[in-house]
């Protein structure tokens, strides 16, 4: 059954997608940058679950803790050494700063990618799924990994719904998004919000790096590739929405697998880039874009 | 930024001078890698009019470049005598150029530089799917070049870069420059004093890509092959912009030598290995950081800024 | 010292009376920014040699007038002729190209060329094909730029010029293109006495060389003596015109302005004046740039008191307020319950009492009433938000009507209660206010007013109140201060102002 390998392949990696492309937009929603090291920052916490549950025997579980870790700290270092300074600085005038932040992501992901290059080797490397085995779902092998992923993907897309919109520490995020200003008038303390949104980021690309190197691998060859695929599912889906985000992973992530299974495989990335570029052309603000 | 004073003009000039003696007393090593560097050199030049001038950021270079080295390589894969296809790829770039200003021309900021990305993103593919034709990743060797001696091929490159050089800063000093600079830092100001910016802006973009083209052309029939990996990367057109930054944006001189140093300071680190690229990238992270205004801007006496 | 000297001879004069067809005719001029409408059918004249004055306050559309006029936007309707010639709806390029000509308020020169340059750049034609400028151009910059008084300074940047030597440069920028009509911003802000009778003698220069001038400013005073005529508008309309006396004595303008009546509600002063001090503000400047938006300024607020600061509309209350919740870089000190401010983060700063309600408001547009209120109460101990919830809802009961509904579909003057409510569910100790009143009906203004009035009697609140209209904020002030041009030049009581100040207040 073809369609159903479709739709159930397409899910698990739509899901992958959707998770990394709305910490990728919450990054830009709340803290106004376009953070052009996000496949790095997941790749590192790819390669550190590997290495922890590998090289340290540690085990699958603590490894892809480790890997989420990681993440973590991959993205509070790239706010603390890379983004903040240049926000702050004095050198550099005010309406160029968002160039030199995207320079400046981009030169820290080169720098991630190379770096893991030479301790890790460019081969790339798989982490042991959490659930090995397969299961028969209406006659399609599927594996259990993919079932979970997609089960962890939309756990945590909920959990972040939940925590934007239900708890008072997420409408400050939201309200960051809205009008910064506005939240310093009421007493609080911008700089607390952005460190708490690339935390969460962090554990967003970490977890997403740790669960592609469980599905498809990793190695550090792919990161353009990956920052390449978030930003085109933000940009569809409008930057700083992410719901639309989330529509747009799926859009993409089934134009992925209907072209891998329909056309060729290695086509998979071309009608998502025709997309784009019509999306830039006619209607660049995206699908639920706000500005 | 001038280099109006004598002094500097003297050692330029001396520079320039003795540059042009060098395959004279260099090794064949050292002289492949400079020419390497004066095609690099034009491509950052290109990208400091645009950037400089017309104050938009351009983050995928090497699609105009790829452009250009493409339809110089296919032609003359046809029979295309070697000149013309050189021609011909300015001609290709700048059909680039257009189709990039018009989006340019309506989107702001981010958006812009996302459409430059997704521009190299779409042509790599093209080159890729069109594998037949284009040789797809392995790439396209061609039959003509420039020169299979060192020296010969040094000095079109060296010649090159200087008359490219020269028509550049020539107009990023003349009113046509004052234009573009005048569109590029506040357009709004720009039309209250009579300017059509968009038509500025589109000759912005223009001139660049003729002359990215001309450089990917040239290229090409240096080093007789032209691939993804040479000409389309997103890593090369990365470079391009961090030796534009590293010299000193807006100055365009300092886009020749930001060039010229990441080529060599590439070469010398080469024994490193890996870690080559990382040191630069992070030379290059820390000069954005601390040293905005790059080389040129550390060379400009400290009262002269003003 | 009296601020308020009325050269009523001046103003008494006969405006001449220009037999000549218009150079500038503009008739109908309408423009929507989604449901606001922020110019509205105006038509105003410029005879050839004629200075026009267009006044109103922030909001009134006067400063979106010069821009459909520039083409910077553009109109939904109407007609700007120049000697005959439709140019509405024109890109701003070829407005300028026909003949119309602007300095706008700020300063925008080009940084990296030279004074010179930059003038000779207003004298280029537009074509893609010059390489070199003519010497004539070069003679003609030099020219203009003695003219302007820049002759000292033409080779340098202006990164390194003073304040008034950058906005000499707008001017020759202008004076460089030959327009036969000119669009002059605010001309005035930021300049000492002896540069602005400079600047004066070359708009009026633009007088004698026969262009059209249209002077955009917040009030009569500062250009009575440039101007011919005054067209005076109010939330997008011409509201009055005439010569500068007669805009000024006209019943609509003094209303909008003044607000009406002057009256007062005094409470027992004595008390007040035994409170402590809770707000020192000693010798604040700030500067923006070159520009100077506050000079020296110097008052206090006790425990207790609604003290009013009033001003026109670019006089510096926003200013000062930004300066006291550190948002703005200042020089001077500021205390506060007797310790100093400076080094505290904004954010600290309003979790130590003070909040600030700005004139721009500040909302969560996409959030609801109830959020943004919520958001307000949210360093406060749960159990009493609830009851200041309750509180605020009797006091603003069109909000707890609203609760759900998205902030940004409230109208003006409800947006400007949940503000003023989401400010005092932080339970300040001292309230700022910044123009609560702008742009508002006077029948909102009517609640506000009564809201104030209740917390003025009703809770030991501390407030600082900035605001153009006097007519509202002196019921309730226990003291008053008037800030004009980046200066306190008047302080009291409110019997003292309205006998004294209020008359000569325009």
């Amino acid at each position: 059954m073809l369609a159903l390998q479709i739709l159930i392949d397409g899910f698990a990696i739509s899901a992958l997608y959707g998770l990394g492309a709305i910490g990728f937009t919450l990054i830009f929603g709340v803290s106004g940058v376009l953070n052009l090291s996000h496949g790095g920052i997941m790749v590192v916490a790819a390669i550190t679950a590997w290495a922890v549950a590998g090289d340290l025997h540690a085990g699958t579980y603590i490894g892809s803790a480790a890997g989420i870790v990681a993440g973590l700290v991959m993205a509070l270092a790239t706010y603390g050494l890379v983004v903040r300074p240049i926000q702050r600085s004095s050198v550099i005038p005010r309406d160029e700063t968002e160039i030199f932040v995207l320079t400046g992501t981009l030169l820290w992901g080169i720098m991630i990618q190379e770096a893991i290059a030479f301790f890790f080797t460019t081969n790339p490397i798989t982490v042991v799924p959490m659930i090995g085995g397969v299961v028969n779902l209406a006659g399609v092998r599927v594996p259990n990994n993919e079932i979970m992923i997609a089960g962890i993907c939309w756990l945590t897309i909920g959990l972040l719904w939940l925590l934007v919109n239900r708890t008072r520490a997420g409408r400050v995020l939201l309200a960051a998004s809205i009008n910064p200003r506005g939240l310093t008038l009421l007493g609080f303390e911008l700089s607390t919000v952005y460190r708490s949104v690339w935390m969460i980021y962090g554990v967003l690309a970490g977890l997403a790096g740790v669960l592609l190197a469980t599905f498809l691998g990793a190695r550090s060859d792919n990161i353009g590739q990956l920052t390449a695929s978030a930003f085109s599912i933000v940009v569809l889906g409008g930057l700083g929405s992410v719901s639309g985000s989330l529509i747009a992973a799926y859009v993409v992530g089934y134009l992925e697998t209907l072209t891998a299974y329909l056309v060729a495989p290695t086509l998979r990335t071309i009608p998502a880039l025709l997309l784009l570029v019509l999306v830039v052309y006619l209607r660049p603000q995206g699908l639920l874009g706000r500005r | 930024m001038t280099l109006r004073t004598p002094w500097r003009t003297l050692v330029l000039g001396a520079i320039i001078v003795a540059l042009g003696f060098l395959p004279l007393a260099a090794s064949a090593y050292v002289l492949s890698v400079l020419t390497v560097a004066y095609y690099f050199a034009v491509y950052a030049m290109s990208w400091d009019l645009l950037f400089g001038f017309a104050g938009e950021v351009n983050f995928g270079p090497t699609f105009l470049i790829g452009l250009g080295a493409y339809a110089a390589g296919l032609l003359n894969n046809e029979g295309v005598p070697l000149w013309l296809c050189v021609i011909a790829g300015g001609v290709a770039a700048l059909a680039g150029g257009v189709l990039l200003a018009v989006p340019a021309l309506r989107l702001r900021g981010p958006y812009f530089g996302l459409v430059t990305l997704v521009a190299v993103l779409v042509l790599q593919q093209i080159v890729v799917i069109f594998a037949s034709v284009t040789g797809g990743e392995i790439g396209l060797s061609v039959a003509d070049v420039l020169s299979i001696d060192p020296g010969p091929n040094y000095w079109y490159a060296y010649g090159f870069m200087l008359v490219c050089g020269a028509i550049l800063v020539t107009l990023s000093r003349s009113a046509l420059g004052l234009i573009l600079q005048a569109s590029g830092q506040d357009a709004v100001e720009a039309a209250a004093l009579g300017f059509n910016v968009a038509k500025h802006k589109m000759a912005a973009f223009c001139i660049s890509a003729v002359f990215s083209g001309l450089a990917g052309g040239m290229v090409v029939f240096y080093m007789g092959t032209v691939s993804v990996d040479s000409v389309l990367d997103i890593a090369v057109g990365v470079q391009v912009i961090i030796a534009a930054v590293l010299g000193g944006r807006r100055t365009i001189v300092g886009a020749a030598f930001g060039a010229v140093f990441l080529i060599l300071a590439d070469e010398l680190l080469r024994p490193l290995g890996q870690l080559n690229t990382f040191l630069v990238a992070a030379v290059a992270l820390v000069t954005i950081l601390f040293f905005p205004d790059g080389f040129m801007g550390l060379l400009a006496r400290p009262g002269a800024r003003t | 010292m009296t601020a308020f000297s009325p050269r009523t001879d001046m103003l008494e004069a006969e405006p001449a009376v220009h037999l000549l067809p218009p150079r500038l005719d503009v008739s109908g001029l309408t423009k929507r920014f989604g449901g606001l409408v922020a110019v509205k059918d105006l038509s105003i004249s410029i005879a050839p040699g004629e200075i026009l004055g267009l006044i109103g306050p922030n909001g009134s559309g006067k400063s979106t007038a010069m821009k459909l006029i520039m083409g910077i936007e553009k109109p939904d309707a109407g007609v700007v002729r120049l000697d005959g010639t439709d140019l509405a709806g024109l890109p701003t390029h070829q407005i300028a190209r026909a003949g119309i000509g602007i300095v706008f308020q700020h300063s925008r020169p080009l940084h990296r060329q030279t004074v010179l340059e930059n003038i000779k750049l207003a004298l280029l034609p537009d074509r893609l094909t010059r390489i070199f400028a003519s010497r004539a151009i070069h003679d003609r910059a030099r020219e203009i730029a003695e003219r302007v008084g820049l002759g000292a300074v033409m080779q340098r940047r202006p990164g390194s010029l003073p304040f008034a030597d950058l906005r000499r440069l707008e001017l020759a920028r202008a004076i460089a293109r030959d327009p036969r009509v000119v669009l002059v911003d605010e001309p005035f802000a930021g300049l000492t006495a002896p540069e602005l009778r400079s600047f004066s003698a070359l708009i009026d220069d633009f007088r004698r060389e026969g262009r059209a001038v249209l002077l955009v400013d917040h009030n009569v005073k500062g250009v009575s003596a440039l101007v011919d005529r005054v067209v005076a508008m109010y939330l997008g309309e011409k509201i009055a015109e005439g010569s500068a006396g007669e805009v000024m004595r006209d019943p609509t303008v003094r209303r909008v302005y003044l607000g009406g009546s002057l009256e007062t509600h005094v409470r027992d002063s004595a008390a007040l004046q035994a409170a402590p001090v809770l707000l020192d503000v000693d010798a604040v400047s700030v500067f923006y740039g070159k520009a100077q938006a506050l000079e020296t300024v110097s008052l206090h607020v006790r425990e207790g008191e609604f003290v009013s600061v009033v001003g026109l509309n670019g006089a510096g209350k926003s200013t000062l307020f930004n300066a006291i919740s550190g948002l703005v870089r200042s020089t001077g000190a500021i205390s506060w319950a007797g310790r100093n401010l400076a080094g505290l983060t904004p954010a600290a700063i309003a979790r130590s009492g003070i909040v600030q309600c700005p004139e721009t408001r500040e909302l969560f547009g996409a959030l609801s009433v109830q959020e943004n209120l919520d958001l307000g109460g949210q360093h406060q101990p749960v159990s009493q938000t609830r009851d200041r919830l309750a509180w605020l809802f009797e006091l603003f009961p069109i909000l707890k009507s609203r609760r759900t509904q998205a902030a940004r579909t409230l109208s003006g003057g409800e947006q400007q209660m949940l503000a003023i409510a989401r400010a005092l569910m932080m339970n300040p100790r001292l309230l700022i206010l910044d123009e609560p009143t702008l742009g508002l009906a006077p029948v909102i203004l009517e609640q506000l007013s009564l809201a104030l009035g209740r917390l003025r009697e009703t809770t030991p609140i501390t407030v600082l109140l900035g605001e153009q209209n006097v007519t509202f904020a002196l019921p309730h002030a226990d003291r008053v201060y008037v800030l004009e041009q980046a200066r306190i030049v008047w302080e009291g009581d409110p019997a003292r102002f309205a006998a004294e100040a209020g008359a000569a207040y325009l």
